[in-house]
C-alpha cells in the first residue's frame, strides 16, 4: 500500500502555508489530516498522483480551505491568552502588589483632580508612547525568535504581537478623552479615568513587560508538540 | 445521506461521546469512525470538526497530546475530568431532547 513520505510532509506543509496558514501548530494538524485522507484515497485507487489526492483532500474543507479552521484556532487561542493576562494581571489585586496598585490608583486620582485634562492627555501620552515602544521591541524580537526556529506558533504571535490590542484601546481613549471629558475633573469624573489608567496600565505592563519573559513556558505548557518539533 | 443540518446542534455532543468510548482518538479518525458507525449517513465536515475540537480544549473539556507517527506530528484528543461529566450531561441533554421531539412529532408513542 502507497504511503506518505517524508518529502510528502514537507510539500504538505508548503501547501497550508500557500494557503494562509502561517502558523505551525496549526499547520501540524491539517498536514497530519491531508496525509490521511491521501493514504485513503491512495487505498482505494492506488494510482492516484499525489498531487490529485492532495487537492481532493483540500476540497473537503468546503470553499473557505482552511480559513474556517485556522479562524476557530485563532479565536480559541486568543481566549487562552486573555486568561493567562488576567491570572498574570490579578496578581495586583493581592497582596502584596495591591500596595502598588493603590498607590498608583491614588496618584492618578489626585493628579486629574488638581491639573485634569492636561494631566489626563500626559498619562495617556506616556502609556500609548511606552505600547508603542514596547511593541516595536517585541515585534523585532520575535520575528528573530521565528527565524532561528523557522517556524511560528499562534500563541506566541499574541504573547509578542498582543500589545496591538492595548496601542488601539489607548488611541481609542485618547479620542474619548479628548471629545468627552470635562474641562475640570470633579471627584466621580477624577475616580473614574484613575480607573481607566489603572487598568491599562496594569494590562499593558503584564502584557509588554511579564507575559514575553514567560513565552517559553507558555508555549511548552500549550503545545506538546513544541518540544517534537 | 441524512440532513446535516439536524446534526449541527448534536455535534460537541457526538465528539464527546465517541471520546468517552475511546481512549484518545485524532481528528481525521474521528471522521471515519462517525462515517463508519452511521453507515456514512453522518458525515463531519473538516471545517466543522476542528472548530468544535478547539472550542472544546479551550473550555478545558479536552486535553491533548502529540505523537510522532508514519513520518508526521498526530494530535490526539482526550477527555478531562470535565470533560466527562460534560459528555454525561450533554448525553442526559440530548435525550431530553430526542424524547421531545418524539413527544410533538408521534404523540401517539410517547
Amino acid at each position: 500500500m502507497k504511503k506518505i513520505t517524508k518529502e510528502h510532509i514537507e510539500i504538505l506543509y508548503k501547501f497550508t502555508r500557500e494557503h494562509f496558514v502561517e502558523h505551525f501548530d496549526v499547520q501540524t494538524e491539517l498536514v497530519d489530516h491531508l496525509a490521511n485522507d491521501i493514504e485513503i484515497q491512495w487505498q482505494k485507487n492506488p494510482n492516484l498522483t499525489f498531487e490529485q489526492a492532495k487537492l481532493n483532500a483540500f476540497k473537503k474543507f468546503g470553499v473557505f480551505g482552511f480559513m474556517d479552521v485556522y479562524g476557530a484556532r485563532q479565536g480559541a487561542l486568543q481566549k487562552k491568552y486573555l486568561k493567562i493576562l488576567w491570572h498574570h494581571a490579578k496578581d495586583w489585586l493581592k497582596l502584596p502588589k495591591i500596595i502598588a496598585t493603590f498607590i498608583l490608583y491614588y496618584f492618578l486620582y489626585t493628579g486629574l483632580k488638581r491639573y485634569d485634562d492636561t494631566f489626563a492627555l500626559i498619562i495617556l501620552g506616556f502609556i500609548i508612547s511606552f505600547g508603542l515602544i514596547k511593541h516595536i521591541l517585541l515585534l523585532k524580537k520575535v520575528k528573530k525568535r521565528q527565524k532561528i526556529s523557522g517556524k511560528k506558533w499562534l500563541l506566541e504571535d499574541l504573547i509578542f504581537k498582543g500589545m496591538f490590542l492595548g496601542g488601539i484601546t489607548g488611541v481609542n481613549l485618547f479620542n474619548i478623552i479628548n471629545l468627552a471629558s470635562p474641562e475640570n475633573y470633579d471627584v466621580l469624573w477624577s475616580l473614574v479615568y484613575a480607573l481607566i489608567f489603572t487598568i491599562l496600565i496594569i494590562y499593558i505592563y503584564v502584557g509588554t513587560m511579564v507575559l514575553p519573559p514567560k513565552a517559553e513556558a507558555l508555549l511548552i505548557e500549550t503545545y506538546p508538540e513544541y518540544k517534537l518539533a | 445521506m441524512a440532513n446535516q443540518n439536524l446534526y449541527k446542534g448534536s455535534l460537541q455532543t457526538i465528539i464527546l461521546k465517541l471520546l468517552s468510548e475511546n481512549e484518545k482518538m485524532y481528528g481525521y479518525e474521528i471522521t471515519q469512525k462517525v462515517k463508519e458507525i452511521t453507515k456514512g449517513k453522518l458525515t463531519i465536515t473538516e471545517g466543522a470538526l476542528y472548530p468544535t475540537l478547539h472550542k472544546l480544549e479551550a473550555q478545558g473539556l479536552l486535553s491533548v497530546e502529540v505523537k510522532e507517527v508514519s513520518n508526521r506530528l498526530r494530535k490526539y484528543y482526550k477527555l478531562t475530568e470535565s470533560g466527562i461529566e460534560e459528555t454525561n450531561q450533554k448525553l442526559l441533554e440530548l435525550e431530553n431532547f430526542i424524547q421531545t421531539i418524539t413527544t410533538l412529532i408521534n404523540p401517539k408513542i410517547a
